[in-house]
């Protein structure tokens, strides 16, 4: 099975761009004021989900 | 649409390359993907006092606050204290970063540069391989900017220099995840600085409270990302709160998540193209502050490009002069602060108390390399074969 892939709560998302900055794979930007993963970039690190200072980014499905 | 440059980003480095550029001249134009200047406000709103010798701010309504000094809180709460004229460089003011934007973009559209804001770059502009300006979103309306030189001023996230082709990707022990309550209605009478440090508090970075006045304060906290799990910023912050006398007396006026980038700088011009601020990596990785780097550099980039336009060349080698002069200005200490700062990372909670202890009555207005080390042999001589990079670096 494919490892779940980066999904950004757009809610709690305060748009600070942190996730942006580490992304190896530029899958993620800012999208009307909100960070966004472009899913058929993203590798499923999740380097993004950890470094989110509020938690705002989780694994598709979960 | 056609300008002499294109400054993507109205932040303290945007507008003070703007501004620089268009008094020798230059027709300049910010583009600002949101709808007010400065806001929402992402940072932790200290700044050193050497800002008031640069005379690039006028007036005084973006200060909130002077404080005197700073105080280091080891982990076992040991007080290192630090004045006003030592700490100078690194605290000294608390900002309103909303009002100290808007003054530094009121300056460069003073001096001629026009600003658009919800203006979003999209991507460059690109002739055979030449960047030629820049591609913009404005409401529903898509267009293009050409312009001699294009600068990227878009944050500890750019993407103009990704689009550029350089690589602008932190790694995440290269980025400090934040985050950051504005408390009101606590006392801040003992009118300091504060830093606490720990690998309890804020594993590979620190809390701090900068008091914005007599009642009210920025409370954050900095995480490196390596260390960071999900959230992790905003749980320790929680925590530091919570089990803080005063702090948890207080109510949040304004809350905000964050990110410094604390890495090396990188390669700043790229052919016409030039990066500047966060986007550049100008900032202290010790402390993660960025502002006096973005003035500092905003103003040698906007020198430089002035000068470009008037002898209409834009190749690398006459914008180099960019990178030469912020190398000379603050290059080294950036680096250094970088080394310090990985030495830094491998110090545990122990480490951390036994150099406050051997500091802790030392006279920090007479600050000499030489008779802190002899403080530290002094107290804790154990503690030398850690700080023999340090001492090597100094």
């Amino acid at each position: 099975m494919e490892k779940p892939k980066a999904i950004v709560d757009e809610i709690k998302c305060l748009a600070c761009g942190g996730c942006i900055s580490i992304c190896p794979k530029d899958a993620l930007s800012m999208c009307a004021g909100k960070a966004y993963v472009t899913s058929n970039k993203c590798i499923s690190c999740a380097i993004c989900i950890k470094i989110c200072p509020i938690g705002a980014i989780y694994e598709e499905g979960h | 649409m056609e300008y002499d440059v294109v400054v993507v980003g109205s932040g303290p480095a945007g507008s003070t390359t703007a501004r620089f550029a268009a008094e020798t001249g230059a027709k300049v134009l910010i583009v600002e993907r949101r709808a007010e200047v400065g806001v929402p406000v992402l940072c932790g709103e200290g700044v050193s006092q050497k800002i008031d010798k640069w005379n690039i701010l006028e007036g005084k309504r973006w200060i909130a606050n002077k404080v005197d000094g700073a105080r280091i809180f080891s982990p076992n709460k040991t007080i290192v204290k630090i004045s006003a004229d030592m700490a100078g460089n690194e605290t000294g003011y608390v900002l309103y970063r909303d009002i100290f934007d808007q003054e530094l973009a009121r300056s460069a559209v003073k001096a001629g540069a026009k600003l658009m804001l919800k203006t979003e770059a999209i991507d460059l502009l690109k002739e055979k391989e030449k960047i030629v300006g820049v591609k913009v979103k404005q409401f529903d309306d898509t267009f293009e900017i050409k312009a001699d030189i294009i600068v990227g001023a878009d944050g500890v996230e750019s993407k103009v220099g990704k689009w550029a082709g350089v690589n602008t990707t932190l790694k995440p022990y290269d980025l400090e995840s934040c985050a950051q309550y504005t408390l009101t209605n606590i006392d801040c009478n003992n009118n300091y600085c504060d830093f606490y440090l720990g690998n309890k508090i804020a594993p590979g970075g620190y809390v701090w409270i900068f008091p914005k006045s007599k009642d009210e304060a920025n409370v954050g906290i900095g995480v490196l990302g390596s260390l960071s799990e999900k959230g992790m910023a905003l749980k320790l912050l929680d925590k530091f709160i919570a089990n803080h006398p005063e702090l948890k007396k207080g109510q949040p006026v304004r809350f905000i998540a964050g990110a410094a980038p604390v890495a090396e700088p990188i390669e700043t011009v790229k052919d016409n193209l030039i990066l500047v601020g966060d986007a550049a990596r100008h900032v202290d990785p010790i402390t993660g502050g960025g502002l006096t780097t973005s003035l500092e550099g905003g103003k040698i980039a906007g020198i430089t490009i002035g000068n470009a336009v008037v002898k209409q060349k834009f190749d690398k080698e006459t914008l180099s002069a960019y990178e030469t002069g912020w190398k000379k200005a603050f290059g080294k200490k950036l680096h250094r602060n970088y080394v310090v700062k990985e030495i830094m990372l491998d110090f545990d909670d122990k480490t951390l108390n036994m150099l406050a202890d051997s500091v802790k009555e030392y006279n920090f207005q007479e600050f000499s390399t030489l008779s802190l080390v002899k403080a530290l042999l002094f107290k804790h001589p154990t503690l030398m074969k850690k700080l023999v990079p340090l001492i090597k670096l100094v």
